[in-house]
């Protein structure tokens, strides 16, 4: 019995850890680019600018906000073939414009809309891979709950991302498992479990006293 | 044309070396994969456990800002001496004299007349800070979080905003931790290859391995690299 738990645990170690083995990269390597504000840039930066005329607009736009403003706009920059995350909309009154952020990861859209003329100048930026990872690190994030995740891949993601950190967590208490298992490691593994847990302790006393 | 010397087949003593060699290379991977991983853990815990609270804002259980401890306070200052023309220098001085340590964070530009406006933070302390150099007082409104607020503050806490240049890395104690960060990401860049290296070692277990990464790698593309093609 504890021989097939052992065995078992040590397959699932491996196989989930392959897994999420792409994912864990993607956020370890942007860890650097967050902590050194950087973005390295493997090619030039693109933007192209177009323009839309006879652009649908839902009915009741001046009345809506929020959530509702997104979903209302979606078909509209779906039209427009503007597909992506919508950020916080802007109604600029003096001009009767809407300003509306878009992002893809590696790619950002800024529609403009003239609501009496019902046109629309969209400038897309690529912003490159670099960009585009650390976007991946910081989505859904903590900021604007009610207004963010309202494009399906962005979604997806949020379900891929909760599941690298459920299954961070089963390898890492999966891995204790199996180092305790080994009993020619176990001094060792006392000392270095001990002193990276006095380090991150003291550390974090340290930085947040 | 190859030499003599070349074409000779590598004697065994060589070849008896190299597989020394390389069993030893498998020993210490293995080792400092489970090694890297025990000293790393309680950082692996902190980071995976604070995404997903940053994922989910709208679990209750964790909200911390709503909580938090807010008192309000006025101190007296005496306006920085003229050799400290920086904002930065400025701020110091003023939190040298307010006993106030953190990480300084700009938030208003300054204008002629107005109060000098920034804030100063910790993991636990937000320090809102409004100084009146003319009057020679300094209004702070002072807020505490819990422990799920430095928790996830610990996961961002960087003292670097890539979008505003202006807020750079100010205090020795962020940047302890941000390095801290960045050896934790190289520990887990080093725990992916070396699982990797471990796993090819194992014939048996090659194929459903390879179909494991080969879908976690795909499904990771497709975002990194796919989303923008659609």
């Amino acid at each position: 019995m504890h021989r097939r738990f052992y065995t078992v645990t040590r397959d699932l170690h491996l196989y989930l850890g392959l897994f999420i083995s792409p994912f864990v990269l993607v956020f370890s390597v942007t860890v650097f680019f967050f902590v050194h504000a950087i973005a390295p840039k493997f090619g030039a930066e693109t933007t192209q600018t177009r323009a839309a005329t006879a652009v649908s607009l839902p009915p009741d736009l001046s009345k809506l906000s929020g959530r509702p403003l997104i979903d209302a706009l979606k078909p509209t920059l779906l039209s427009i073939n503007v597909p992506g995350e919508i950020g916080f909309i802007r109604h600029v009154v003096s001009d009767d414009t809407l300003v509306i952020p878009v992002s893809v990861p590696g790619r950002a859209t800024t529609v403009t809309i003239r609501i009496a003329q019902r046109e629309a100048t969209i400038a897309t930026r690529e912003t490159g891979l670099a960009d585009a990872l650390m976007t991946l690190h910081r989505s859904p994030g903590e900021h604007s709950p009610a207004l963010s995740m309202n494009w399906f891949p962005m979604r997806a993601w949020r379900w891929l991302s909760d599941t690298t950190a459920y299954l961070t967590l089963f390898i890492t208490v999966s891995g204790v498992y199996l180092w305790y298992a080994l009993r020619a490691e176990r001094r060792i593994g006392y000392v270095l479990l001990g002193t990276g847990t006095f380090l991150f302790f003291g550390l974090a006393y340290v930085v947040a006293r | 044309m190859s030499s003599p010397a070349e074409s000779q087949p590598p004697s065994p003593a060589t070849l008896r070396e190299s597989a020394r060699l390389l069993a030893v290379c498998e020993r210490w991977n293995r080792k400092l994969h489970f090694y890297s991983g025990l000293f790393l853990i309680v950082f692996l815990w902190l980071f995976a456990f604070t995404g997903l609270l940053l994922n989910h804002p709208t679990w209750t259980f964790h909200e911390s800002w709503r909580n938090r401890h807010e008192t309000k306070f006025q101190l007296p200052i005496v306006p920085p001496a003229a050799g400290l023309t920086s904002d930065l220098e400025q701020a110091r001085d003023l939190m040298r004299q307010m006993s106030i340590d953190g990480e300084i964070l700009w938030t208003t530009t300054r204008s002629d007349g107005a109060p000098f406006e920034f804030q100063v933070r910790t993991p636990r302390h937000f320090y809102f800070i409004k100084a009146d150099l003319a009057q020679g007082r300094a209004d702070i409104r002072h807020a505490a979080v819990n422990a799920w607020g430095i928790a996830k503050i610990l996961h961002t806490f960087t003292g670097n905003l890539a979008s505003d240049p202006r807020n750079r890395r100010d205090w020795p104690l962020t940047a302890v931790w941000a390095y801290s960060m960045d050896f934790v990401a190289a520990g887990l860049i080093f725990m992916v290859l070396s699982s990797i290296y471990l796993w090819l070692k194992q014939p048996r277990k090659l194929l459903p391995g390879a179909l494991c990464l080969a879908l976690g790698s795909l499904l990771c593309g497709l975002f990194c690299f796919g989303l923008r093609w659609m």
